[in-house]
């Protein structure tokens, strides 16, 4: 499956409601996330403090984010750490790459990271050569497929059992004729687990890194992270900075939020904190341990108003509870990053230009700021990137030319009422029993939808016939 | 040359953080009693513990089935941990022989008709682990990598036995957070520290939970009175 | 429905019985919104009538149009200032300002600040008029304490929490206490209750597709509910879900605002609906 674009996002709309079984497959996830989340905050009566908690530790941390990241630098640096800077997406993922080549790897296994996807790694480790081998369950059946992700939790939740069953039988090397589950999972287990014992790099993303100690945290279900970082010789974190958190204890509101927030779990079954390369005397782990500390239009955001969406933590939940995002899916919006938190953060990591319509395709019910773990206010960060496009005048013509005319009239009441009984006049003119079926200029309504038959004339014409009458009266 | 753009690079972020943020403050001091500060409403932020004690705690979050694939019993002494795992063993039917890790309190204990050294690299294989420390918030336990410690001792085999220390069962992650960050002050932070809190689990093949995905499929947690 | 209706209706109705604080040297501003005066006066009266009977002296300025939600949501901060300047002009000198729908009232309530950052003098003053703006529902049962009795309907309604009204204004119980009060009436929740509709103002025709993917999910679970009434507090996503209902062929569910049920004012509508059949 080829990634779509962007900024073909109406035809990628287009494309993913004409799916027949599309709405099925999300909500066989998404129903469930939301129900499982429903249910971990039912059972969590000091949610509410532990959200305000971890909102307060990433603002803190936002706000000092230069003293933090010298201190993560001069802790990391002190474990044997190898510490690399890359402002771009490009410049991160040729330091792996370079790193790659420098120990001449010709397999690297790599555990989830959206992140890698952010920066390309995927693509940059394919086009030179290096096995790749995705780890995660999930990346490991859209690595078979040749997908881009779906979804930053569940990236192959499109996937049904039966093109895993085809995709395993295809490229396991003893695969399973079972169409059970489990017996897939095993097929898988037995497939990765030699690769995992002879890559020669094993590249992971973090969740938190932290400052006090220099360390990077991964965050899985699986397992998979520390099977890919500990017995290669080279563990590489690619890591955005805001991730940044002052210390282990920090990190802990942020766990009690981030799988509670995801799947609806209590916590996940695998926390590790990786500090540096193996020790002198060390049973095993990696030799050399390098982190990239990725910019990539973080700091932009900071300088853009935009540093509440730095909060983010990567949960999924504002997808889960999206309706937009339940109906047209992950791949529609054609960025590693959808739903809400990718509709704000895409424009910033490609370019307002290209990734604009998606900040429209929301109603601003408000839901996602309601299940953010850390309280983004997402619709008002999607508004202000509509204000931001609207002075860039990417908006369509005609829809700016609606929009400034509404407004022109709207600032002068009288000529606003005078329009709008006009309009009552003509909507009813197009009226049939009661509802209008069409009606020129309101097609983007009538084409899915019928639309009442206004009463005959505006209230202020009725309201001031009213007041007369009775003055008269009087 | 790399070396140099690594130094362009940093340089341009940091400017762009202290461009964009004017707060930025030298006084490290106020830094540090703001992030503290942040520490103090933990107590109001975390869940309620099933028991007041944290042993009794981490037992209960067991048997209520709440953490993945994993149950869990008590011993009074540690002599008593052969026979343990041999009741493991029977009760999955597996043969007598499994990886002990190498450490002296366990490798002195009374193994006799058990193989303590089995490759942990081939699948379905049993490993037997101390852990440093137990969580009750989380039913979690905790091992640090060292000499004695392969952390793949952990993920490898299908079927994993962690003896916990009565002692060591913190109430919550907070605690365990606070002895890493004394750990790091005294610069001896371990490559790893891992939080292990059930199995290797999967939901990707269609939302259904699989386990032993990579790593175990059984856990079995063995709390010590006397240790 | 004809103007003589309404007004037969607002001099003659029956009268809830009143139970509320002494508000009525309060003066009240009532902003109709532009979907109400276009598109449904009933609700406008409904309102007036309600404020009425809980001690309000109302009186609607005949220079307001819109609250801007259109230019806003667009992103067109100026256009919005524009509005905004003459809505802060008309409403600030009232006690109370009183809006029917919980769109236009969160715009105003919380929105207006946001255009205005950089205008110390107009932020004040839009700050003043958020603080005294109310959606109509919270505003009848926190500030009144009014109660209503004496309001009949025989039948079953389904209540739709509007977005704005449900998340930024927090409106849930108020409109479901008052219909308790409601003779004949009872309530049979939907599921989904406060799941968007799919309205979203410039959203359902800009994305109208998405939109009635949204919108379909939300009528069938309305038609699931077999209430006789779809009930909400915004035009906005009436509209939209009776324009489904009926575009699907589901005459059976009449969609009303709940000011217009309290009001007393449903017979009259479901009537003059049913007479133009």
């Amino acid at each position: 499956m080829q990634a779509n674009k962007p900024e073909n996002f109406y035809q990628n709309v287009k494309d993913a409601l004409a799916q027949p079984d599309l709405k099925m497959i999300i909500r066989r996830t998404t129903d469930k996330a939301e129900a499982k989340r429903a249910e971990a905050i039912a059972n969590f009566p000091g949610f509410e403090n532990a959200r305000k908690q971890g909102q307060k530790v990433k603002d803190h941390t936002i706000k000092y984010m230069d003293h933090y990241l010298a201190e993560f630098e001069k802790n990391a640096l002190a474990q044997g750490t190898i510490i690399h800077w890359a402002s771009t997406a490009e410049e991160a993922s040729k330091i792996v790459l370079d790193i790659c080549r420098q120990h001449e790897a010709k397999k690297v296994t790599r555990s989830k990271s959206m992140l890698g996807e952010e920066i390309g790694l995927s693509h940059a480790l394919d086009n030179s050569g290096i096995e790749r081998v995705e780890t995660d369950l999930a990346e490991h059946i859209i690595q078979l497929a040749g997908d881009p992700p779906s979804h930053i939790v569940w990236p192959a939740m499109h996937r049904s059992r039966e093109d895993v069953i085809k995709l395993f039988r295809e490229y396991h090397k003893d695969p399973t004729y079972s169409e059970e589950i489990i017996d897939l999972v095993r097929s898988a287990r037995r497939d990765l687990r030699t690769k995992f014992l002879t890559a020669d790099i094993g590249i992971s993303g973090s969740n938190f890194l932290l400052a006090d100690s220099g360390s990077s945290c991964t965050v899985t279900n699986e397992g998979n992270a520390e099977l890919t970082i500990t017995p290669p010789k080279v563990h590489i974190v690619t890591a955005g900075i805001e991730k940044l958190v002052p210390s282990m204890a920090h990190a802990v509101p942020l766990l009690r939020l981030l799988t509670r927030s995801a799947t609806g779990g209590e916590i996940t079954q695998y926390i590790t904190f990786h500090n540096g390369p193996k020790r002198q005397n060390d049973a095993d782990g990696p030799e050399e341990c390098h982190i990239v500390l990725v910019d990539n239009g973080r700091t932009k955001m900071l300088a853009d108003g935009m540093e509440e969406m730095l909060r983010c933590i990567r949960c999924g939940a504002c997808m889960n509870h999206c309706v937009v995002y339940k109906h047209i899916g992950g791949h529609a919006y054609g960025s590693v990053y959808p739903g809400p938190m990718g509709s704000v953060l895409t424009p910033h990591l490609n370019s307002l230009e290209v990734a604009n319509k998606q900040t429209h395709a929301c109603t601003l019910n408000g839901r996602c700021e309601e299940v953010c773990p850390v309280n983004i206010p997402l619709p008002k960060l999607l508004r202000s990137l509509r204000a931001q496009s609207w002075d860039k005048k990417y908006e369509p013509l005609t829809n700016r030319f609606v929009v400034k005319a509404f407004a022109a009239l709207a600032k002068r009441p009288k000529l606003f009422q005078l329009v709008s009984s006009c309009g009552v006049i003509f909507m009813r003119l197009c009226s049939r029993q009661g509802w209008i079926k069409s009606m020129p200029l309101a097609g983007g309504w009538t084409r899915n939808r019928d639309l009442i038959e206004p009463e005959s004339k505006t209230f202020m014409q009725q309201y001031k016939a009213m007041k007369k009458a009775k003055s008269d009266g009087a | 040359m790399n070396k140099q753009r690594n130094e362009i690079s940093r340089e341009r972020i940091f400017d762009a953080i202290r461009a964009a943020a004017p707060t930025v403050t030298a006084d490290v001091k106020a830094i540090q009693n703001e992030a503290l500060e942040i520490l103090g409403e933990s107590e109001f932020a975390r869940p309620a513990l099933l028991a007041e004690d944290a042993a009794e705690a981490l037992t209960l979050r067991i048997e209520a089935g709440l953490v993945i694939g994993t149950s869990c019993e008590k011993i009074a002494s540690l002599d008593q941990l052969p026979d343990s795992v041999n009741q493991f063993l029977a009760k999955y039917a597996l043969p007598a022989e499994l990886k002990v890790q190498e450490i002296e309190r366990l490798k002195a204990l009374n193994w006799d008709g058990i193989t303590t050294e089995v490759d942990i690299k081939n699948d379905n294989t049993v490993g037997l682990c101390w852990a440093e420390y137990g969580i009750a918030e989380t039913g979690t336990f905790v091992v640090h990598s060292g000499p004695d410690m392969p952390i793949l001792l952990n993920f490898l085999p299908l079927y994993l036995l962690a003896v916990i220390p009565k002692s060591k069962i913190l109430p919550y992650m907070d605690d365990y957070a606070l002895i890493a960050g004394e750990i790091a002050q005294r610069g001896e932070t371990p490559r790893n520290m891992c939080l292990i809190s059930g199995v290797s689990g999967t939901t990707d093949i269609e939302g259904v939970l699989i386990q032993g995905a990579h790593g175990p499929e059984v856990l079995h947690i063995i709390i010590v009175e006397d240790q | 429905m004809s103007q003589e209706i309404i007004n037969a209706d607002v001099k003659g109705a029956k009268s809830n019985t009143i139970k509320c604080l002494n508000i009525s040297e309060k003066k009240v501003g009532l902003f109709v919104t532009c979907l109400v005066n276009t598109m449904r006066p009933s609700v406008g009266f409904a309102s007036l009538k309600l404020l009425e009977e809980a001690g309000c002296t109302v009186e609607v300025p005949e220079q307001q149009s819109c609250c801007g939600q259109p230019a806003f949501n667009s992103g067109d901060d100026e256009g919005t200032r524009q509005i905004a300047y003459q809505t802060i002009k008309q409403f600030e000198n009232f006690d109370y300002v009183v809006v029917p729908s919980g769109s236009c009232a969160a715009m105003i309530k919380k929105n207006f600040i946001e255009v205005f950052k950089d205008q110390p003098e107009w932020l004040a003053r839009a700050q003043h008029l958020a603080d005294i703006t109310h959606e109509l529902l919270s505003f009848l049962v926190d500030v009144c304490e009014f109660e209503s009795s004496g309001i009949e309907l025989e039948g079953s309604y389904t209540y739709h929490d509007s977005c704005s009204g449900y998340r930024a204004l927090h409106v849930y119980e108020q409109p479901r206490k008052m219909l308790a009060n409601v003779k004949g009436l009872e309530h049979n929740p939907l599921n989904g209750h406060s799941e968007c509709c799919g309205f979203g103002g410039t959203f359902c025709v800009k994305y109208s597709d998405i939109s009635n993917e949204i919108v379909a999910e939300k009528a069938e679970n309305i038609l699931a509910t077999e209430a006789d009434y779809l009930l909400g507090g915004d035009m906005g996503c009436l509209m939209n879900m009776a324009g489904k209902l009926n575009r699907e062929g589901h005459k059976e569910i009449k969609a009303l605002h709940t000011a217009e049920v309290l009001a007393g004012l449903a017979p009259q509508i479901l009537g003059d609906e049913n007479a133009s059949k």
